[in-house]
């Protein structure tokens, strides 16, 4: 389960949602194209950018990051645009840094990445 | 034991703290975007980014004094990590490394202060004291402080164990957050840490948490590893000392636990 921060929210401002389409593209002499699909829909990323938190929100992440060794393990994660909930998620990277500048005053990025099923 | 020296001030490290662990997934990619992973956790790096400023003369000799007994990068000391809690599982007291002793009953799925049910119940039910208690691979001669919730209908009191010192804390119905800090004459390599429960009491305990310092920071939660690294290392073969004044130093150290290694 994706860690919530104390307030229940997933995500602060700003936050970032991509949508990720793969497409190939065949270009001909005639300078006409075909157009297909390599992956069969839509997959989505959100980078999630939290400052402010305290010492328990940053263990949390960091457990979480322990707990899925990175890339590697999945997860359900909620769409916090609409609630949506996407069943195969993993964490977009195979490190995970804070900086905690003062007390209560901690700061960190995650990239949640939608999986192929 | 080489371990990282604490500051005068009981502190093993200044804000600003930066801490970095990298995992390694090796992953195949289908051509339709299906992914196959695996994981290597034996390749997992963990590496914190100090910043040290207004260092007395004594603090930087502990500093250099360790950078040369380990010859920079070459040998592995041991490091507390100064934004962790240094006890693995602090949810989970019936796992390997929490040492209770015979007789001592667990329950877990209590309610806990924090809303969840993490929470664990420790009764004595004999006619002696027993202890729940964990052991660390860390000098005992630093400054810790043990802090954890603690609640009872029937008791009015708990041990905090701390290394060779027991302290008796009074408790209520309603959560307290408990402490014990200081620092030990021991010279042992390792230090406990954990509870006493007095004859026949009942307590409800939550969020143990221990740290190289003097006061208690927010719980932190644990799982397999706590803040103990016994295999950490200088990242680089320099340190750098900048003198400000008088008896001021300031320097900025990167320190990488590998496992591996």
């Amino acid at each position: 389960m994706f860690p919530t921060l104390k307030t229940g929210a997933v995500t602060q401002y700003p936050a970032k949602r991509t949508l990720q389409f793969n497409t190939d593209a065949l270009r001909f002499l005639d300078g006409t194209e075909q157009r297909f699909r390599d992956n069969s829909s839509v997959l989505h990323q959100w980078t999630i950018q939290l400052d402010l938190l305290d010492e328990s929100e940053l263990a949390a992440f960091d457990q979480f990051f322990v707990s899925n060794q990175g890339r590697f393990g999945s997860f359900s994660f909620t769409d916090p645009w609409d609630g949506t909930v996407y069943p195969n998620c993993s964490l977009g990277g195979d490190s995970f840094g804070f900086q905690l500048r003062a007390e209560m005053r901690g700061q960190t990025v995650l990239t949640v990445c939608e999986n192929r099923t | 034991m080489y371990y990282f020296p604490q500051l005068s001030s009981g502190a093993t490290g200044q804000f600003p703290i930066t801490r970095q662990r990298s995992a390694r997934t090796v992953i195949n990619q289908s051509i339709e975007g299906y992914q196959v992973k695996l994981a290597d956790p034996a390749a997992a790096i963990t590496e914190w980014h100090l910043s040290f400023v207004e260092m007395n003369d004594q603090e930087l000799a502990a500093l250099e004094a360790l950078f040369q007994a380990v010859e920079g990068r070459l040998t592995p000391f041991t490091f507390l990590d100064p934004v962790d809690n240094l006890l693995a599982w602090s949810e989970q007291q019936d796992q390997a490394v929490w040492q209770a002793d015979p007789l001592l009953t667990l329950t877990a799925g209590v309610a806990d202060p924090m809303g969840g049910t993490a929470a664990y119940q420790v009764g004595n039910p004999t006619a002696a004291t027993l202890m729940l208690q964990q052991s660390i691979t860390a000098p005992a001669s630093l400054d810790y402080c043990l802090s954890l919730y603690a609640r009872s209908d029937q008791s009015t009191e708990v041990w905090l164990i701390r290394g060779s010192a027991t302290d008796a804390q009074a408790i209520s119905p309603q959560w307290t957050r408990l402490n014990s800090a200081g620092q030990l004459s021991d010279t042992d390599e390792s230090i406990s840490f954990g509870i006493a429960l007095d004859p026949g009491s009942t307590v409800d305990v939550f969020g143990i948490q221990a740290e190289a310092q003097t006061t208690a920071s927010l719980y932190k939660q644990t799982a397999e590893t706590g803040g103990v690294y016994t295999n950490a290392r200088f990242r680089d073969d320099t340190l750098t000392i900048t003198t400000v004044g008088p008896s001021r130093y300031s320097c900025e150290l990167d320190i990488v636990n590998v496992e591996y290694l």
